[in-house]
């Protein structure tokens, strides 16, 4: 049997189950659209979806894609969407995958996402990611939360590989496109081992620096924010040295500069970008202010133990650290006109056993003081649909070459070793 | 307790490499030989099925599996890789070693025009069978004395020896030539992606042994099977 024919079955095959468990999903609408049929010719069927869904989502401009969806759907694309808005996506398009713009990877993510995705990224030559419900309820969270009350913390959690970190890319994403100022700490982790230069704080006597690492996050930041970076303005001077000093005024863009040529003192630069910022995105919409999104990856290294020893060999407590004393104040809700999206990890954690992953093991009594109250959000490894999405986008990216991963008993093998875990899932695949 | 019920007895420990006596039947660790409804046997496979219900089964090796994906080739390298009994770390570098040439051949396909991209292999087990296959020797050479001096003569190789020399000239390659830096499954899977190409250092002593069994075909004769 030629092997494009044995494909094509299979395809088909896999697009049945599919659609199959999409169609138990979508029955009342099914019902909704067989009435429909019964009643009013085609063209007329035609406008009234549309009307439909203007009223419906509020999403102008996808009309359009609402007419071409019907026959994308039917060709290959039963798990891809079109949608590539995150704001216009919503239950229709889980287990689906939306593709993210080239211009967006750069900008948008260019620290933020784990290096195993990245390496995907280049080796099929475009950025997938999969609409999951912990992200379609955070970002409908997002939409619903009055932005005049103090910051509401939201906490994703879950099991080793399952899907926390992309779901927070996921709404980075959403709150670029719809404008945001986004402060994505990528790895807290990383700021609390592995240290190679610590100078102590010139600003407070007993804390430390950390000038590599701060200068790296000013580059990155730098690289996300371009746009917001000359419109806000400082609301206090700030010396540096006795020559230096950023006057009032003057706009963000030069502090970070600053931060990022002078690394001495780029700590200090990160503390006051990040309290200028929780001071002004108070401000509503109309006086030019913006909302404030922080992601933390990693959040519970904020408040465990660091690796990082001072001279005489004694531990450095996290509260000693510029950068993570900085980020606990962000942290806390006594400022209005954003939110914090957190992520637990176990996998750079210090001193925590492998098997802990709810937010009471990870964050401990004093992380979990100051997170308190926050919206718990669980990530859960793939669901049966989730799973058979996966399996088609690896199959269309020619990426499962093994001839047995094709067969059924195959796959049965692979749920079976994967347990449709994500990132087992990603890994057992790279091989196969 | 005679000689003869010693033999009888299941050894406790070392059970696989001791001599097995022949009472113990082979294992057979494929699936679709247990599926197979009684119609479809033959007199010997039922035969076999009623004496595997009374006679004892030598314990298998840990690398068998009734997986569908499980290679016998693939299996033969990793343990030829193999160092002081790191089978994980060995099988470790040969998923690497897949993973790589996948990476590379699926990235060149995504980038390529649409009339190059049926040329591209992105297999990593084709493309592993086949620079395995490139770079066995046809002929080799065996010592042999006559006359109190030891010659080079010209033989024929079993299929066996065959696949074995091409195993160990690709593995020894990898390990003596790389720069210090380079890791083993990065330098393999260049060497692999070389030989499925006919080019390399490894083709290279293949075509050098064959050159010197071309040059010492007088002493063909020497041998004597």
């Amino acid at each position: 049997m030629a092997p494009t024919a044995v494909s094509n079955k299979l395809k088909a095959t896999h697009r049945k189950q599919f659609q199959e468990l999409q169609e138990a999903g979508e029955k009342g609408e099914r019902e909704r659209t067989m009435t429909l049929h019964r009643l009013f010719p085609l063209r007329l069927r035609q406008t009234i979806a549309q009307v439909r869904l203007l009223h419906g989502s509020g999403c102008g401009h996808q009309l359009e894609e609402v007419a071409m969806e019907p026959e994308l759907r039917k060709e290959t694309s039963v798990f891809r969407t079109q949608v590539n808005d995150p704001a216009c996506q919503s239950e229709r398009h889980l287990g689906q995958y939306y593709t993210l713009p080239t211009s967006h990877l750069h900008t948008i993510f260019p620290h933020g996402l784990p290096a195993r995705y990245q390496q995907q990224v280049k080796t099929f030559n475009e950025g997938c990611v999969m609409v999951r419900q912990p992200a379609l309820e955070l970002i409908s969270y997002l939409k619903a939360a009055d932005y005049s009350k103090p910051a509401v913390r939201y906490l994703l959690y879950g099991l080793k590989g399952s899907g926390k970190t992309m779901s927070l890319c996921h709404t980075i994403h959403y709150c670029s496109t719809q404008g945001w100022l986004v402060l994505h700490i990528p790895d807290a982790h990383l700021w609390v081992k592995n240290c190679k230069e610590l100078l102590p704080s010139s600003y407070h006597t007993s804390r430390f620096d950390q000038p590599i690492e701060a200068s790296n996050w000013l580059r990155n930041f730098r690289t996300t924010n371009e746009r917001f970076l000359s419109k806000i303005k400082l609301r206090q001077r700030y010396t540096w040295t006795k020559r230096e000093s950023t006057e009032k005024g003057s706009p963000l863009g030069e502090l970070v500069d600053m931060g990022v040529s002078r690394v001495k003192s780029s700590s200090d630069v990160v503390g006051a970008v990040l309290k200028e910022l929780r001071l002004q995105a108070a401000e509503t919409e109309e006086s030019e202010g913006f909302r404030l999104a922080v992601a933390i990856d990693g959040v519970n290294s904020l408040w465990g133990r660091t690796t990082i020893k001072k001279e005489d060999k004694s531990p450095v407590a996290p509260e000693e650290l510029t950068l993570i004393h900085n980020l606990r104040k962000m942290i806390d809700n006594n400022w209005c006109g954003g939110a914090v999206i957190a992520t637990l990890s176990q996998t750079g954690s210090l001193y925590s056993p492998s098997s802990a992953y709810l937010p009471k093991e990870l964050l401990g009594e004093e992380g979990f003081d100051s997170m308190d109250p926050f919206i718990p959000v669980p990530v859960s490894n793939y669901s049966e649909k989730e799973f058979e999405s996966c399996y088609l986008y690896y199959l269309d990216r020619h990426w499962l070459q093994h001839p047995h991963s094709k067969t059924d008993e195959g796959k049965k093998e692979i749920i079976f070793l994967s347990n449709r875990n994500p990132s087992v899932l990603e890994r057992l695949c790279a091989f196969l | 307790v005679s000689a003869s019920s010693i033999g009888r007895l299941v050894m406790l420990f070392l059970v696989r490499w001791s001599r097995y006596n022949p009472y113990y039947l082979e294992p057979e660790p494929r699936k679709e030989l247990y599926n197979m409804p009684e119609t479809e046997l033959t007199t010997e496979q039922k035969e076999e099925r009623e004496l595997k219900a009374v006679r004892p089964i030598k314990a298998t090796t840990n690398s068998t599996t009734s997986s569908v994906f499980n290679d016998p080739v693939l299996s033969k390298f990793v343990n030829m890789m193999m160092r002081d009994g790191e089978k994980i770390l060995a099988r470790g570098i040969l998923t690497q070693t897949l993973e790589s040439l996948k990476r590379k051949q699926v990235e060149k396909y995504h980038k390529a025009p649409q009339g190059k991209k049926a040329e591209i292999e992105c297999n990593p087990y084709a493309i592993f069978h086949q620079a395995l296959e490139n770079c066995m020797p046809v002929i080799g050479l065996a010592s042999i004395q006559k006359g109190g001096k030891f010659y080079q003569v010209p033989v024929p190789l079993t299929d066996n020896r065959r696949r074995f020399l091409a195993m160990k000239w690709m593995i020894t390659e990898c390990r003596d030539n790389k720069n210090r830096r380079t890791l083993m499954y990065e330098k393999l899977s260049q060497e692999l992606l070389a030989a499925y190409s006919k080019e390399g250092n490894v083709i290279k002593r293949k075509h050098e042994l064959h050159k010197m069994a071309e040059s010492n075909r007088a002493y063909a004769h020497y041998r004597w099977w």
